[in-house]
């Protein structure tokens, strides 16, 4: 067994000294991400190149240390959060846009470039990057990529994998690999750029992405709808994509959201509303401008009490900025939330809605939501005060139910924020023994041996199971134990 | 209300744990934060900070050199404020932790009561400041451009370039400018510590810029330094002591507006009501004068009424982080240089990051702030701006610096210099 000097030494020799974290009230800040579950790594490093990496991690695999890949830390799933300790590889200094290629459309950049730095940079050639989750200012490419981030813009242009066209990746052994081609069409072989994108960091990571530019829609019109209740909302929605129109996004957002999204970010939500739908449409002007007169027209019809459409560029950002900074709103209700992240059939938006909120009153604890209702993609945030004794497996418990009523309505445990090590005891609702046996096989190949990123997406797994639940069963493993 | 678990030392003003459990660590502060784009440690981000903050508070973590060392290097530029969806009070979190390192420093504890000392006995004291002022105000006759850009070596040329030149006599209480005709309104004016000075032909221009929409400027006696530099290091018990001289001075109702041309300034007077919640007799008085405080951009555009403008030049504003961050101002200062005849406003990407002065900064950590400067220098460079513009002394002065160690060759003025140099320019050309 090494020992922590070990460890260090070997990490400073990979990445050098003033690169590697180690001190105890250092790492602190290294044990959360966005999630509430919290495990203190033993070491970070900052590596600033593809063969630094592939320098940590071939460290690592000798002295047997866990390793555990992070970006910028704003994942919902823990995916960041280093379960077995260890050492944690953060792509913070790896932070160049090395091209945008306004011929070919595609940008190649580092891992921890910020989702929304592609967009700016890529602007002035009259393109972006599609995949836009909220928290884009700060969430890198990288961790994108790891999570097969999706957002508001991905009901109409996909998520993450359907824009990642090329990667250079140093696998869970320390081997640096392309996969994919930079061309349009994926390259000959098996598709293992499919396989890596949202493997959640458990295959290896990413050092360079290739990523594909849209061009800038020509016009764009954004629709707020509100509502009385959620169900009307909801309605609203099937009937719009009933009638076969396909919006760049539409957002669904509660009371509970509304009031803290307005409180903190003044973006001009009304105030008294039960939901309201947030609606944009792009493309050609003509056909923008006819497509939104019908939505228009389709919300009125379910209940729409009123529906404003943006101005101009600047209320359009307004009412954007509310919605992409909803969740972090809600600290101004209550100091810890707990954010889920459920798919169902658009058809069965209503009724899982209802469960949520009946669930919502059985564990008497709010609730707020805000989602991608286009997709299906529900995010009910339990509102809680962990420093309450019991509350925190209350908010499990709520969570688990309203997984369970997803799953119960031909659904799915994630649309975006992926399992981590939150939902991975949910997997076996809705894949086999064989079915997860069969993914696992995967690991291997990618010469992860369960060191790499252990304890996420999958039940089970050395050590792993025991932890699955308990919070403070983890805690109790001790903070200073050495390697 | 602190914690009983906590290990502040000082546990009068230990930062409010509503405040602290307010950020849920969603991470969305990280990208605005200078010190994190520039270390990439989470321990410097504002998200960390406050995580490190919040494990002292919760009595599992000990404040040691090392975190200290993370809090220190923090800017106090609030640019995760705006960043924040949750609103969390990030500025006040930070001045009561460094209250905190200030009572039980476990680093530089020299440095930190050599600190406070000059804070407290000149910065806060206008005639020792006057006779500490006096050689770098003689110095700056001495300096030209020409002078300062061939000085060797180049800390040198960076430290002689930051002396504010052509600024003329210190603006002290006293000073009054009436205008030609009617007085529409009278507002008081701060002259501030450094500012009234080594800025007096900024004072004097705003009041010019004021007296064109026929208002009366006078800067009353009894006001003193505004605090913020002390509360910004910590000494709120100095800094309440400054607060209620200001209030005692400015709240008279002859004043429609308590004007600021100091971002810094004018963002701790409009928090003196916060500053001075928990105290009874002070608390009322104190909510009612920040109401009133405002800043020279905000004032002007409030007041609304065109007077002719006209200046053929190429202009950058960089926003001063107090007025963009802590006051939230970005558009005023914006429009009024649009609303200049000839004057191009070019807006650069970093322009609302902080330039590394931040007060005290550039004196307590020289190698981040000097590492700011440079990335300010390179984005100023590529803009092709004439004249770079802000609303604070301290980041005016970091341009200065920015200005002879690059040789940008780049002139730098207060918001109100520009404003008065058009408005006199369109007079005259009349």
């Amino acid at each position: 067994m090494a020992t922590r000097r070990d460890l260090i030494a070997a990490l400073s020799q990979a990445v050098g000294n003033e690169a590697v974290i180690w001190r105890p009230e250092d790492v602190r800040a290294y044990e959360y991400d966005g999630t509430v579950e919290t495990r203190l790594p033993h070491a970070v490093v900052l590596p600033e190149t593809a063969e630094q990496v592939a320098a940590v991690v071939a460290a690592c695999n000798l002295l047997q240390v866990p390793i555990t890949p992070r970006g910028a830390g704003t994942g919902l799933s823990g995916g960041a959060v280093a379960r077995k300790r260890g050492v944690v590889i953060s792509t913070a200094r790896m932070n160049r846009i090395i091209q945008i290629d306004p011929i070919n459309r595609l940008a190649v950049v580092q891992p921890g470039v910020a989702n929304l730095a592609v967009s700016l940079a890529a602007a002035s050639s009259g393109l972006f990057y599609a995949p836009d989750p909220s928290s884009q200012k700060a969430c890198t490419i990288g961790g994108n990529v790891a999570e097969n981030a999706g957002g508001p813009h991905c009901l109409a242009l996909g998520v993450t994998t359907n824009h990642v066209l090329a990667m250079e990746v140093v696998t869970a052994d320390g081997t640096l690999v392309r996969l994919g081609s930079p061309t349009p069409d994926i390259g000959p072989g098996y598709d293992l750029r499919g396989a890596f994108i949202g493997s959640e960091g458990t295959l290896g990571i990413v050092t360079e992405v290739t990523l594909r530019l849209l061009p800038l829609p020509a016009s764009i019109v954004t629709l707020l709808a509100v509502f009385d209740t959620i169900e009307q909302a909801s309605e609203s929605v099937s009937a719009i994509i009933g009638a076969g129109l396909v919006p760049a996004a539409i957002e669904m957002m509660d009371r509970v959201t509304l009031q803290a999204a307005e409180a903190g970010l003044q973006c001009g939500y009304p105030p008294d509303a039960g939901a309201v739908l947030l609606v944009e449409v792009d493309g050609i002007a003509d056909i923008v401008e006819e497509q939104a007169g019908r939505i228009r027209a389709e919300c009125l019809e379910h209940g729409a009490m009123e529906v404003r459409i943006a101005e101009d560029d600047e209320e359009r950002e307004r009412l954007w900025k509310g919605r992409k900074g909803a969740i972090g709103a809600l600290g101004r209700i209550a100091p810890n939330y707990y954010i889920l992240d459920g798919v169902v059939p658009r058809s069965r938006l209503v009724e899982t809605m209802a469960v949520v909120e009946r669930v919502s009153a059985a564990y008497n604890l709010p609730i707020a939501n805000v989602f991608h209702a286009g997709d299906g993609n529900l995010h009910p945030c339990v509102l809680f005060d962990d420093r309450e004794p019991g509350a925190r497996q209350r908010v499990l418990e709520a969570g688990e139910a309203i997984m369970r009523a997803c799953i119960d309505a031909g659904g799915t445990l994630s649309g975006e924020h992926g399992i981590g090590y939150e939902k991975q005891q949910f997997m076996g609702w809705l894949y086999s023994d064989e079915d997860m046996e069969n993914m696992e096989r995967l690991r291997p190949v990618f010469g992860n041996e369960g060191l790499f990123n252990p304890c996420k997406i999958l039940p089970g797994g050395t050590g792993c199971g025991e932890m699955a639940h308990d919070a403070a069963a983890i805690r109790a493993a001790g903070q200073d134990a050495y390697v | 209300m602190a914690s009983e678990h906590s290990h502040w030392p000082l546990l009068a003003d230990a930062p409010a744990d509503e405040d602290l459990s307010r950020c849920v660590h969603c991470g969305l502060c990280l990208t605005a934060c200078p010190t994190y784009l520039v270390t990439g440690k989470e321990m410097d981000s504002p998200r960390g900070r406050i995580y490190l903050a919040r494990s002292v508070a919760e009595g599992t973590l000990l404040t040691t050199p090392t975190v200290e060392r993370h809090w220190d290097l923090c800017l106090q530029c609030r640019a995760c404020e705006t960043a924040c969806p949750s609103g969390v009070p990030y500025g006040r979190i930070m001045e009561h932790v460094r209250a905190q390192v200030a009572e039980a420093p476990q680093s530089d504890p020299v440095v930190r009561r050599v600190r406070r000392l000059v804070l407290r006995h000149i910065v806060a004291r206008p005639r020792v400041l006057a006779a500490a002022a006096l050689l770098p105000r003689k110095l700056a006759g001495l300096l030209t451009r020409e002078r300062v850009a061939k000085l060797k070596p180049k800390p040198l040329r960076r430290l002689a370039g930051q002396i504010p030149r052509g600024q003329g006599a210190p603006v002290r209480p006293g000073f009054e400018l009436r205008p030609a005709g009617q007085e529409r309104a009278r507002v008081a004016l701060l002259t501030g510590c450094i500012m009234g000075e080594v800025f007096g032909e900024v004072h004097r221009a705003t009041a010019r810029v004021l007296a064109r929409r026929s208002i009366a400027v006078e800067a009353v006696e009894g006001q003193g330094c505004c605090g913020a530099l002390h509360a910004h290091d910590g000494d709120l018990a100095y800094a309440r002591k400054l607060a209620k001289k200001n209030i005692a001075a400015m709240e008279s109702d002859r004043f429609a507006a308590v004007v600021v041309n100091s971002a810094g300034c004018g963002a701790a007077m409009k928090e003196y009501d916060d500053l001075l919640a928990a105290d009874p007799k002070w608390a009322a008085r104190a909510a009612a004068f920040s109401a009133k405080v405002r800043d020279f951009s905000e004032y002007v555009a409030e007041l609304g009424g065109e007077v002719p403008s006209q200046l053929e030049t190429r202009v950058t504003y960089q926003d001063a982080c107090h007025l963009a961050h802590a006051q939230r101002i970005t558009t005023q200062p914006r429009a009024l240089l649009d609303a200049i005849t000839g004057c191009q406003r070019i807006e650069t990407a970093g322009a609302d990051r902080c330039c590394g002065a931040a007060g005290l900064y550039s004196v307590n950590q020289p190698a981040m702030s000097g590492e700011l400067r440079q990335r300010k220098a390179v984005e100023i460079a590529a803009s092709g701006a004439q004249i770079v513009t802000t609303a604070n002394p301290g980041c005016h002065m970091q341009y200065l610096a920015a200005d002879a160690e690059s040789h940008l060759d780049v002139e730098v003025l207060h918001l109100a210099e520009l404003i008065d140099r058009a408005e006199a320019a369109a007079e005259t050309s009349r």
